[in-house]
């Protein structure tokens, strides 16, 4: 048996393991029963038992770390120094590692990387194991679709180990019949990587389902006209229990918040069903959300290039639209 | 105030693709990624109010030089670029690597990169910079501030934002919230033919012999397909507002949605 | 854009330019167009924007302050800004008209006393010499400039003046020895609109460059250092001529963008429109509406290079490279923006499309900086002086 495989799980703002996490848990123990290879659970925060036992509820073993500096230092030094140390000491060096495609993630997939000295593959879409063969070795293999998903890929590690970073909603997180097991572990000799003090934590937002866990994506533009706008697809979206997301423009115009633009330079999603109103389908917009199962979109323009791609396409003011859409909803609803 | 901006030219948004070899097809006009435009933007306004210069530096084949030119148009003061023709087909890893060893080689305070590229890369590069060069490393930021020997960032975070603090020389990834990137000036495009830029072969950097590059990427990829096509969509219109919402929620039905 | 053309003769400075301006065209220009026709309002803003990015200071020399690029790069920044919106155009064309009377005849000290501020896009200037009485026939203004010691006194009404009401400076000819030979009547003066007994009598409501402030101008007795005559006294029409053989390339280019901006607008359409179960590009008919515009507008494009190169170099014919230029690319504005019209069908012809304005922003070419008929008198002059 090969070197194991790690599951990093990480917390929300209130200390609750997220969704996400119990997805590249799901995504692991799949991939550890195809390679036969041990998959670890990994939480370092500074109070870490309460997601430890979540994540527990998806693997049988799961490494807990108290790094009580955590509270007012940025995450990732920390966490990468504490699984490196973490991993030195293990009794066999974990070869992969799956994490949340997150900024988090990210941050220390960076880090891990050059530390441990093994390669990332970003945001994947699928996992599977790859026995070896032609020689390639054995190992998972990473489905993505970069480019906005123009083309579908996908890829492997040369060497027996790496990192993957996992994106939301590729996978249906799906607890043990029984619970794992929580260790505390206190590694020694942890790196002196440089600190990042945080001085303050601005709460902005009441953290409602974020727009790339969402099913369904009720998603506004510049045709929205203004912030009232929205108003009306926050109640689409509560009525088909979505999330509300946005394109550029809205967000620039100051309509709503920078966390729910979808596209090139904001999020990238894949929802079951993503509607959208008054957004024109620019490039950069298209690439955050073309995978998306079902696109329905409703705009004045017929020429307007979401047209082109879109499953549904309603030539209609959206001013006129949206309420009656809420109202055939509401109806259906009873 | 010294500012490196990491910059990669990647292919034209909507025309990525790959060649023959799985390698990105570099024959597609190259434009500066879009987030990068956003941090150099950034550090533009830093020296304006600070004082200093802004030096480019990028890892990309020679010829590459139309999106960095564009970069020194705007405002950048001189361009670092590596290239070796060992680097095509290199993996985040080595660019890691690659970047390292160059910043070794320059002087600043500050090194600044976009939040991820538009060609796939996935934002992981600059942590791993700022590791290798064990500097203080502060990612997601939607504002930068110079504090005395220091810097303050403001961090987007699920709820909001953190206000992070570390000291100089520090590793600041930026993103679109940083502000609207300026348009090059006529003035900065001509002089743009007069600045330097740069390139360094591995050697020049001191990584001649280091397993860098494509021959020795950490990942391969295995294959590729092409997505599915979707249906051609079905078209509505010239129809009254609830004749046109029973038409969504039909389809919407339909496809099991609701 | 359909046409990347003129790749290989443009040099490194021209092509980033080009480019430049294009992508500004397209992003901060065109979405401002239709409003700026609607409103007929003079864009400030564009203004600015050209001030800021350094459009305007293109054609003033380097040690004032300018970009000192030459008369093919000025010319692909208007025709650039044309495609979009030919008021825009215009804003830089006519900079280079008002300006060129200084920049041909004006002294070190005149220069660094008025050009900074062209250069820098603050001031605008505006090129006066039409009269009500006098168009076509420029030598025949009325306008009268009388010295009176260290001073000029200038009287009169000047007419179809762009941008008189928004200028700082204006170029204004003006007659100071009525007895002397027709050429030699004239001469050419800088005066500050902030002068007393300056006045804009009238804007005029327009076809086409609706943005573009065409003002009537009343001179009431505006005393003018004599410092700010150009040159020597009788200098004036040759000044005039000299300077439109220079500026009128400006209005070819802008001719140029106008039918270019035409040409994508009914390709796109052409591409998109079904009739009879097919794309209208499909019908042959449509093609060949298409393929004409393509090749007119390319023709007056690489004859408008031809003429820039021309006049830069000094040839001793600049005056016929401009008029054939302004010709050529003036007809074929007109010719390809109702072309356009007519892909678009009934389309076109509602202001819901940009190519009914294109159309009548398209005609101005054909009239100003000398009518299509004065083109050809200056051809063929110039044809015949080289007779045996
Ligand atoms: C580097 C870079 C990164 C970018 N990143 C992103 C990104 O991440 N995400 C993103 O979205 N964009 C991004 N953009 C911007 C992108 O190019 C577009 O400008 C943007 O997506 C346009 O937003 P929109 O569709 O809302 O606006 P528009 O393109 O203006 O479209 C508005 C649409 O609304 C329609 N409309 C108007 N009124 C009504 C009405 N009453 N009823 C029905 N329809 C109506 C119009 O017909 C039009 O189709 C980026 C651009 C750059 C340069
Ligand atoms: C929007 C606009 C902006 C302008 N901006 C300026 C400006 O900034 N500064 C400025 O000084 N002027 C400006 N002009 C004036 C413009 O240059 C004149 O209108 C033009 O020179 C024609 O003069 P005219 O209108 O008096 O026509 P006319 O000279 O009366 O001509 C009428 C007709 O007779 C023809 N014609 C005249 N003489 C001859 C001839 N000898 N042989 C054959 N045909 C002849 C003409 O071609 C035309 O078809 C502007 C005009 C307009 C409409």
């Amino acid at each position: 048996m090969g070197g194991g495989i790690w599951v990093v799980g990480e917390v929300d703002a209130a200390g609750a393991l997220t969704k996400l996490s119990g997805e590249a848990a799901t995504a692991a123990r799949a991939l550890g029963e195809a390679g036969s290879r041990e998959v670890t659970g990994v939480v370092v925060v500074a109070e870490p038992d309460g997601a430890a036992a979540s994540l527990a509820a998806f693997l049988s073993t799961v490494l807990a770390v108290r790094a009580p500096e955590m509270a007012d230092r940025a995450a990732s030094a920390v966490v990468a120094a504490r699984i490196v140390a973490l991993a030195a000491a293990a009794q066999e060096r974990p070869a992969y590692f799956v994490l949340g495609a997150t900024p988090d993630g990210r941050d220390l997939a960076g880090m891990l990387s050059v530390l441990l000295e093994i390669g990332v593959l970003v945001n994947a879409t699928g996992l599977t194991w790859d026995a070896a063969a032609d020689g390639v070795p054995a190992g998972p293999r990473v489905e993505m679709q970069p480019f906005g998903g123009r083309v579908l890929t996908s890829s492997g590690f040369t060497g027996e180990c790496g990192i993957i970073l996992l994106r939301p909603n590729m996978v249906t997180a799906e607890p043990l019949a029984e619970p794992g097991s929580v260790e505390e572990r206190t590694p020694g000799e942890v790196l002196d990587l440089p600190p990042v003090r945080v001085i303050e934590r601005v709460v902005t937002e009441s953290p409602g389902p974020s727009i790339e866990e969402a099913r369904v994506i009720v998603a506004g533009g510049r045709g929205v006209g203004g912030p009232d706008g929205f108003a009306g697809l926050r109640e689409l979206a509560g009525l088909l229990g979505g999330a509300v997301g946005a394109s550029r423009a809205a967000v620039d115009a100051g309509w709503i918040d920078y966390a729910t633009q979808i596209g090139q330079t904001g999020k990238t999603v894949k929802p079951a069903v993503y509607l959208a109103f008054g957004v024109s389908g620019a490039i950069q917009h298209k690439v955050g959300m073309q995978t998306a199962e079902t696109i329905i979109a409703v705009d004045r323009d017929p020429d307007a290039p979401i047209g082109e791609f879109a499953d549904l396409f309603v030539v209609a003011d959206l001013a006129a639209v949206v309420p009656a859409l809420a109202a055939a909803l509401r109806a259906r609803a009873g | 105030m010294r500012i490196v901006v990491l910059v990669k030219p990647v292919p034209d948004p909507g025309e990525e693709r790959l060649g023959d070899d799985g390698r990105l097809d570099r024959s597609v006009t190259a434009v500066i990624n879009g987030n990068d435009e956003y941090v150099l933007e950034a550090a533009l306004k830093l020296v304006e109010a600070h004082g200093g210069d802004v030096t480019l530096l990028s890892m990309a084949p020679a010829g590459v030089t139309d999106p960095i030119r564009k970069a020194l148009a705007m405002g950048a003061t001189r361009a670092v670029l590596v290239s070796d023709p060992t680097l095509a087909g290199a993996c985040s890893w080595s660019t890691t690597q690659v970047l390292a060893a160059a910043l070794r080689t320059l002087e600043y305070d500050l090194v600044l990169a976009g939040a991820d590229t538009s060609d796939g890369g996935g934002g992981i590069v600059a942590a791993g910079v700022a590791t290798l060069l064990a500097l203080p490393y502060l990612s997601h930021a939607r504002r930068i501030e110079p504090l005395d020997g220091g810097v303050r960032v403001e961090r987007l975070s699920a709820a909001g934002h953190d206000v992070l603090e570390a000291t100089l020389p520090a590793v600041v990834v930026g993103t679109q919230l940083l502000g609207e990137p300026r348009y090059p000036s006529l003035r900065g495009i001509m002089g743009a033919r007069a600045k330097e830029i740069a390139v360094r072969t591995l050697a020049e950097i001191g990584l001649a012999d280091r397993p860098v590059g494509g021959a020795h990427a950490t990942t391969a990829l295995r294959a590729t397909r092409q997505p599915a096509p979707r249906g051609s969509g079905r078209v509505v219109r010239d129809l009254d507002p609830v004749a046109a919402a029973s038409a969504i929620v039909d389809f919407l039905v339909e496809r099991r949605a609701i | 854009m359909v046409a990347a053309s003129a790749l290989g003769r443009l040099t490194d400075d021209q092509r980033a330019i080009r480019d430049a301006v294009r992508t500004l065209a397209r992003e901060r220009v065109a979405p401002r167009a239709a409003e700026i026709d609607r409103s007929a309002e003079f864009p400030e803003d564009l203004r600015v924007l050209l001030a800021e990015q350094g459009i305007l200071g293109l054609p003033f020399p380097e040690r004032h302050g300018g970009l000192g690029a030459d008369l093919l790069t000025v010319c692909l920044a208007i025709e650039a800004l044309s495609a979009a919106c030919a008021t825009t155009g215009l804003i830089l064309a006519v900079q280079v008209l008002g300006a060129l009377p200084l920049l041909l005849a004006g002294s070190e000290e005149q220069l660094g006393r008025f050009v900074p501020a062209l250069a820098s896009g603050r001031d605008l200037v505006a090129f006066a010499l039409t009269e009500a009485d006098a168009g076509s026939d420029a030598a025949a203004i009325r306008t009268r400039a009388v010295r009176d010691g260290e001073t000029y006194v200038i009287s009169g009404t000047k007419r179809f003046i762009s941008h008189g009401s928004v200028a700082s400076l204006v170029t204004v000819f003006a007659v100071t020895d009525p007895e002397a030979d027709r050429h030699r009547r004239i001469s050419a003066f800088v005066v500050e609109t902030a002068s007393p007994g300056f006045t804009v009598s009238r804007l005029e409501h327009k076809m086409g460059i609706r943005g573009s402030p065409t003002a009537e101008l009343a001179f009431d007795e505006v005393r003018v250092p004599a410092a700010n005559l150009l040159g020597a006294e009788g200098d004036g029409f040759g000044l005039a001529m000299r300077t439109l053989d220079r500026s009128r390339p400006g209005i070819a280019a802008q001719a140029v963008g106008i039918a270019q901006g035409a040409l994508d607008v009914a390709a796109a359409y052409a591409g998109q429109r079904r009739q009879f179960g097919k794309v209208i590009g499909e019908f042959q008919l449509v093609q060949g509406l298409l393929a004409d515009m393509d090749a007119r507008t390319e023709a007056a494009r690489q004859l408008l290079y031809t003429a820039c190169e021309e006049i830069e170099r000094g040839a001793p014919d600049a005056g016929r490279w401009s008029a054939l230029c302004k010709l050529v690319a003036g007809d074929a504005a007109m010719a390809v923006t109702t072309d356009a019209v007519q892909v678009l069908g009934g389309y076109g012809y509602l202001d819901d499309f940009p190519v009914e304005r294109m159309m009548r922003d398209a005609k101005i070419t054909q009239l100003y900086e000398g009518t299509q008929q004065i083109q050809r008198l200056v051809i063929a002059r110039a044809l015949l002086a080289h007779k045996p």
